[in-house]
């Protein structure tokens, strides 16, 4: 005791910062940075789950790298990022602008937004799966027919498939953009825009000089966010083609659906790791590259 | 440049209103200060003449417009805000042309514009910094600069110092009062702090409750305060008030003391009499009119603030500075009858 006693006061604080991380700091060693070496490790490796691992070395990667369902796949991942990410930067910027303006029943909408956000992504799939089956059971082709439009066939195309998914998926991250974004919006002083008023400057000025760059952290914090996810995506895919997964041809098929496949339906763990490798450099990667451009003055 | 007039304005918000019917007439290049405690209505009158408010009723006229219905960027006016309201993101130079985003003028002619406005605010150097590389003064420099460029008929400043630090403060409210000698525009001008409404303005307009209580010049509102208000919240330390009879007679303490002055009533009336810190003091040759113990002392150096405590309450008076009477000593004090200030004790109005 007569140790402790003698500590300065910043020593006292860092003894009881780790006393208190000690217990999180374990947990995630064990729980999450070991799994993580480990998959690097098996990534190098032969194993079935039973059998013994054998060291194959680069094998895995290039068997990865000559496989044309990963192009499909890696293609596939980065349309839900490239399409996915900007149409829901876009909604629910647009969405959270107008409703900061709105005082009217502006609770009940933030909460209608939010909703999907908790909604569970399995229950979601399914009911959007329901929609966009063919007459008379889809809602879609059913108001479609009653306005004399042919059936769309929406996820057993294999073009209209991934947009197919991926709106759900937007759907799904909007209400959590959406609180995002007010809270960003909020924080901008309103005597910034009483200024602007009394310059004169018109609203586009005001949104493009004012509004957008203010927010520069808010989007940052958003872009890198949702790219995580889409880069991730996974269950509403699932889901919504469990009878055929990774729908029609692969068509919707992401990255992690395949580690999925090759690791549970094909028992090759080692092939699986490699995918998984993959897929944690390039969400380094693409995460680095968006900070990096998005946080620079 | 114009003058600027206020006629029967009023504020609602929802059904409580908050201002009751303001009239004021501001000259051209004239400097008026709008002061009183947070409330008072100052702010929102203030941002009824920007047009950031709506009026509820009245009329603010500008030149020779009415401009109720106006929009700000109409009105011939700018504004510095209180937190500055300069864009992290931009440097001086943007922020100083976006006062001049919606004007006519070509670009080397905005130009020139910043250039000269950089130049009167000396801070030519600072054109191309960021507001995160500037000192709380210069930024303050930074929103008078984007006001100025628009060369505006009147400049609002809405409490534009209560963000430095007091030193600092003292400084800028010279340059402002400098700078409206220079340039000479019409300046309506919002504060909490007495002494910058005293330092800098031409006029000072008192308010209290949404209401105007005293307008007048700031030797005015200090010899001359029209209710017990005014002559408690212009001047530091805050006039004694003690309690007082005036009758047929004259004017009584509660002390028992007579005063001989003009005033007198007809009927016998409770008053407040009024008595500023600076005039009461401890002088054997002039009308002793109190005496207490000394509670506390307050060393200012060229003087001794002493707080004193009489049987009709506790008043501040004014010691020597190197001499002060040691807390516990009984003092008498004095004052001349003609610094007396005399309040109805319902009404608080000044007797006269």
């Amino acid at each position: 005791m007569q140790i402790y006693a003698n500590l300065t006061i910043r020593q006292k604080h860092i003894i009881w910062a780790w006393a208190f991380l000690a217990l999180p700091v374990l947990f995630y060693g064990i729980i999450r940075f070991y799994p993580t070496g480990n998959a690097f490790l098996i990534s190098f490796q032969d194993w079935n789950l039973l059998g013994k691992r054998t060291w194959t070395g680069w094998d895995n990667y290039i068997k990865l790298w000559n496989d044309p369902v990963f192009w499909k796949v890696f293609k596939n991942t980065f349309a839900y990022l490239l399409i996915g990410t900007p149409i829901s930067l876009f909604l629910s910027f647009l969405i959270a602008y107008h409703l900061d303006k709105l005082r009217f029943m502006h609770g009940f909408l933030r909460m209608l937004y939010f909703l999907p956000f908790m909604t569970s992504a399995v229950a979601m799939a399914w009911v959007w799966r329901w929609f966009y089956q063919g007459v008379p059971i889809g809602l879609f082709n059913n108001m479609l027919a009653s306005i004399g439009i042919p059936q769309i066939e929406f996820l057993n195309s294999t073009t209209n498939a991934l947009p197919a998914v991926l709106a759900p998926a937007v759907w799904a991250g909007l209400g959590f953009q959406v609180i995002i974004f007010m809270a960003g919006l909020r924080a901008i002083p309103t005597s910034y825009y009483e200024a602007a008023k009394i310059d004169g400057v018109g609203w586009f000025t005001i949104l493009t000089q004012i509004t957008i760059p203010l927010l520069r952290p808010t989007i940052v914090f958003i872009v890198v966010f949702s790219s995580i996810g889409f880069l991730r995506i996974f269950d509403h895919v699932f889901n919504m083609t469990t009878n055929n997964p990774g729908g029609p041809l692969n068509a919707t098929k992401p990255l992690v659906l395949m580690i999925y496949d090759t690791a549970f339906n094909g028992f090759d763990m080692g092939y699986a790791s490699a995918q998984t490798v993959v897929l944690f450099l390039i969400l380094l990667v693409v995460s680095l590259i968006q900070l990096r451009l998005l946080r620079s003055d | 440049m114009a003058k600027l007039s206020l006629s029967k304005l009023t504020k609602a918000y929802n059904k409580t209103e908050v201002l009751h019917g303001i009239d004021l007439d501001v000259a051209d290049g004239e400097f008026v200060v709008f002061v009183g405690p947070s409330g008072c209505g100052k702010s929102t009158t203030l941002r009824m003449i920007a047009g950031l408010e709506d009026i509820t009723s009245g009329a603010i006229t500008i030149g020779d417009r009415v401009v109720n219905n106006l929009e700000p960027k109409d009105r011939d006016i700018a504004m510095v805000f209180q937190n500055y309201a300069i864009y992290p993101h931009m440097s001086v130079r943007k922020n100083i042309a976006f006062g001049l985003r919606s004007s006519k003028l070509s670009k080397p002619e905005k130009e020139q514009r910043i250039a000269e406005v950089a130049h009167i605010l000396d801070m030519t150097h600072l054109l191309d910094r960021k507001p995160n590389q500037l000192s709380g003064g210069q930024r303050q420099r930074v929103a008078i600069g984007r006001a100025m460029v628009r060369d505006p008929a009147v400049f609002l400043f809405d409490e534009p110092l209560s963000n430095l630090d007091a030193q600092l403060r003292t400084q800028m409210r010279l340059e402002i009062k400098k700078l409206h000698q220079r340039v000479g525009n019409t300046i309506v001008f919002v504060t909490h702090d007495q002494v910058e409404a005293m330092t800098m303005a031409d006029r000072i307009v008192i308010m209290k409750d949404g209401h105007i209580q005293q307008v007048g010049t700031p030797a005015d509102v200090y010899h001359k305060p029209a209710n017990a208000f005014v002559a408690q919240f212009i001047g530091a330390p805050s006039m004694n008030m003690v309690p007082g009879t005036l009758s047929a007679t004259g004017l009584t303490l509660d002390n028992g003391q007579r005063i001989n002055t003009n005033l007198a009533a007809t009927t016998q009336r409770v008053v407040h009499v009024g008595i500023r810190p600076d005039d009461l003091t401890i002088n054997p040759n002039a009308l002793q009119i109190l005496s207490g113990v000394v509670t506390v002392q307050e060393p200012l150096g060229s003087e001794t603030l002493i707080y004193v405590d009489t049987e009709i309450g506790e008043v501040i008076a004014k010691a020597d500075g190197r001499t002060p009477p040691d807390v516990g000593t009984r003092v008498t004090l004095s004052v001349a009858a003609n610094n007396l200030h005399v309040f109805d004790g319902e009404t608080g109005e000044a007797v006269q």
